[in-house]
């Protein structure tokens, strides 16, 4: 029994198997490249020298490839600086949102309290309501708090999640009951519970939320661009549209500029993806 | 039982009853404060004149609803997001499907493939869309440099009011099928072999296997997916704002979009207000439709 082919075993001829992985394979591929062309393009573009990057019509491959693009972005704009309010406005997030939708995940699923059910749907019901609908009040009230332009302006609004808690309490859920009885007959306290058996047992699910947790902040657009108007607390999601306004004709500079931006989340998604599945299956998604 | 044994159970008791509200109390005071009270603010604001320079909001009662269903420009940005959802949503969970299914199989190279296809969803949008901006370009872009090789004349794909909307959908289809695509792979492997296998020994086909296991059991899925899918490609925003602006003659002006310019342009945050919660009706009417007309979820036990 393997986990791979859903139809592992059924006899079909040769024939009928190698027309299938041909069929398979005319679909799959085409796909990818045009998935994958983006980047690939961005990529070799960031190598390219400006006076290539202009030619008519387009060059494919760099002729004389650079690491000056890099090096330019770096000098010509405060790069290093959007970096890191990238980095604080997701990293700060993203961690405070794994821990409180991974406890308020196992508040929802493994005790009974009153008040439970009705909380937890209210929670659900409100992924509903389109971000426009909060989006203006919101802004009003980040406003009257005095945290318009401010990193903590940016952060309040990502600390939990409802996708975040929907999911972790699904996967704490199929942790089964007794193991968390016996730690309490062994004395145990709840929290204890939480830190040395939940937790480690939630890996694949915490490893999923981060990623798409962190994905989401990092490549977050829409409340930056209302709460943030200096140019010192600017994004790179926030930045590079700018950049790219400014010097149009740079696409050689865009390029390279876009792909250090990528580059982290792409560093995540690499350190994270043998988790990824598996944490979705376990999470119940289907349910 | 003895007196220490008596306080401990106290103390057990005691904790068991405040630990689940220790547990759920930071995250859902975190949520709802950045919800359910914008939520009810929102509601109580789009009945007002409200600019946020002047200190007090005179009531209006439905003025601003009045206004803006008589908006002719409301009505071109919502039937711009219908066609951009009847664009986006079906198309990007077929192909969505399609490859998780392809995927699921014994490919080779399967994990690079995933890897290929879960790459635009790990791009911020904003600079996906900067990135798309240039393959569009009508002079210096791939596209055009490409569709000349093969003797197509090149197009304004962003420029041109008929194309425009066409270009934003492939850009979106392209940046979010990945993501669904994970979302299908997981519930496909979530599905016990054992189904097949029985399946199988009363000789069913293959195609009957697909219809009658997969495609069911695959159900809830769908559903969740399309619900979200819906419910994302109807709050579109990013992808538009920095691909076209809402432009050509707001070809590509979506509802968010215009919600945005009333509100950050024009300081009309009652009116914004009060087409959020337009949107809000609309959003919920489909959804609840759809839970209706599609809903009915299959048990896998």
């Amino acid at each position: 029994m393997s986990r791979t082919g859903s139809v592992v075993g059924y006899q079909r001829s040769k024939w009928a198997k190698v027309l299938g992985q041909f069929l398979a394979y005319a679909i799959v591929i085409p796909g990818a490249i045009f998935m994958a062309m983006p980047f690939v393009w961005l990529v070799l573009s960031s190598f390219k020298t400006l006076e290539e990057i202009v030619l008519f019509p387009p060059t494919f491959w760099p002729r004389r490839p650079t690491l000056d693009n890099f090096r330019q972005v770096i000098e010509m704009i405060p790069f290093g600086r959007y970096y890191m309010n990238s980095i604080i406005t997701a990293v700060a997030p993203t961690i405070v949102s794994v821990i409180t939708c991974s406890m308020a995940g196992m508040g929802f699923a493994k005790y009974k309290f009153r008040g439970r059910n009705v909380i937890f749907w209210v929670i659900l019901a409100t992924m509903m309501v389109p971000f426009p609908a909060t989006i203006v009040p919101l802004y009003v009230m980040v406003s009257k708090m005095g945290l318009v332009n401010t990193r903590l302006g940016l952060i309040i609004v990502g600390l939990s999640s409802a996708s975040g808690i929907f999911m972790m309490r699904q996967f704490v859920m199929g942790i089964p009951d007794e193991l968390l009885d016996a730690a309490r007959i062994d004395g145990a306290s709840e929290l204890r519970i939480f830190n040395q058996i939940v937790v480690p047992l939630c890996k694949p699910a915490i490893a999923t939320q981060t990623l798409f947790s962190f994905t989401g902040h990092w490549g977050a657009y829409i409340w930056p661009l209302i709460v943030i108007n200096s140019d010192e607390l600017r994004t790179l999601p926030l930045a590079i549209p700018y950049f790219s306004g400014q010097y149009l004709s740079y696409q050689n500079l865009i390029s390279a500029a876009s792909l250090m931006a990528i580059l982290p989340v792409l560093i995540l998604f690499l350190f994270t993806q043998r988790y990824f599945v598996k944490g979705i299956t376990l999470t119940g998604m289907k349910s | 039982m003895s007196r220490r044994e008596a306080g401990k159970y106290r103390l057990y008791k005691f904790q068991r009853t405040i630990a689940p509200y220790g547990f759920i109390l930071p995250g859902t005071v975190f949520y709802l404060m950045v919800t359910i009270i914008p939520m009810f603010t929102g509601f109580w604001m789009s009945f007002r004149n409200w600019n946020i320079i002047r200190p007090t909001h005179p009531f209006v009662g439905l003025a601003n609803y009045d206004m803006i269903l008589h908006d002719p420009v409301f009505w071109q940005s919502l039937k711009n997001t219908l066609v951009y959802t009847v664009g986006v949503v079906p198309l990007q969970m077929g192909l969505a499907l399609l490859v998780a299914l392809l995927l699921n199989t014994e490919i080779r190279g399967k994990a690079f493939f995933r890897l290929l296809y879960y790459l635009p969803v790990v791009t911020p949008l904003s600079i996906a869309a900067v990135i798309w901006q240039w393959i569009y370009h009508p002079q210096v872009g791939l596209l055009n440099a490409a569709l000349r090789t093969f003797g197509v004349p090149g197009q304004n794909w962003l420029g041109d009011p008929k194309l425009a909307m066409l270009s934003v959908i492939i850009v979106a289809v392209w940046a979010g099928l990945g993501y669904r695509m994970v979302i299908f792979l997981a519930a496909l492997q979530g599905i016990p072999d054992t189904y097949y296998e029985a399946a199988m020994i009363d000789g069913a086909s293959r195609f009957a296997l697909f219809k009658y296991i997969t495609l069911p059991l695959l159900k809830p899925t769908t559903m969740y997916v399309l619900i979200t899918s819906m419910i994302g490609s109807f709050q579109v925003f990013g992808l538009v704002n920095v691909l076209t602006g809402g432009g050509p003659l707001d070809a590509t002006n979506v509802l968010v979009k215009y919600i945005h310019r009333r509100a950050f342009g024009d300081l009309q945050f009652g009116k914004a207000a009060a087409m959020s919660f337009i949107l809000f009706g609309i959003i919920l009417i489909f959804t609840v439709l759809q839970w209706k007309f599609l809903g009915r979820e299959v048990s896998y036990d």
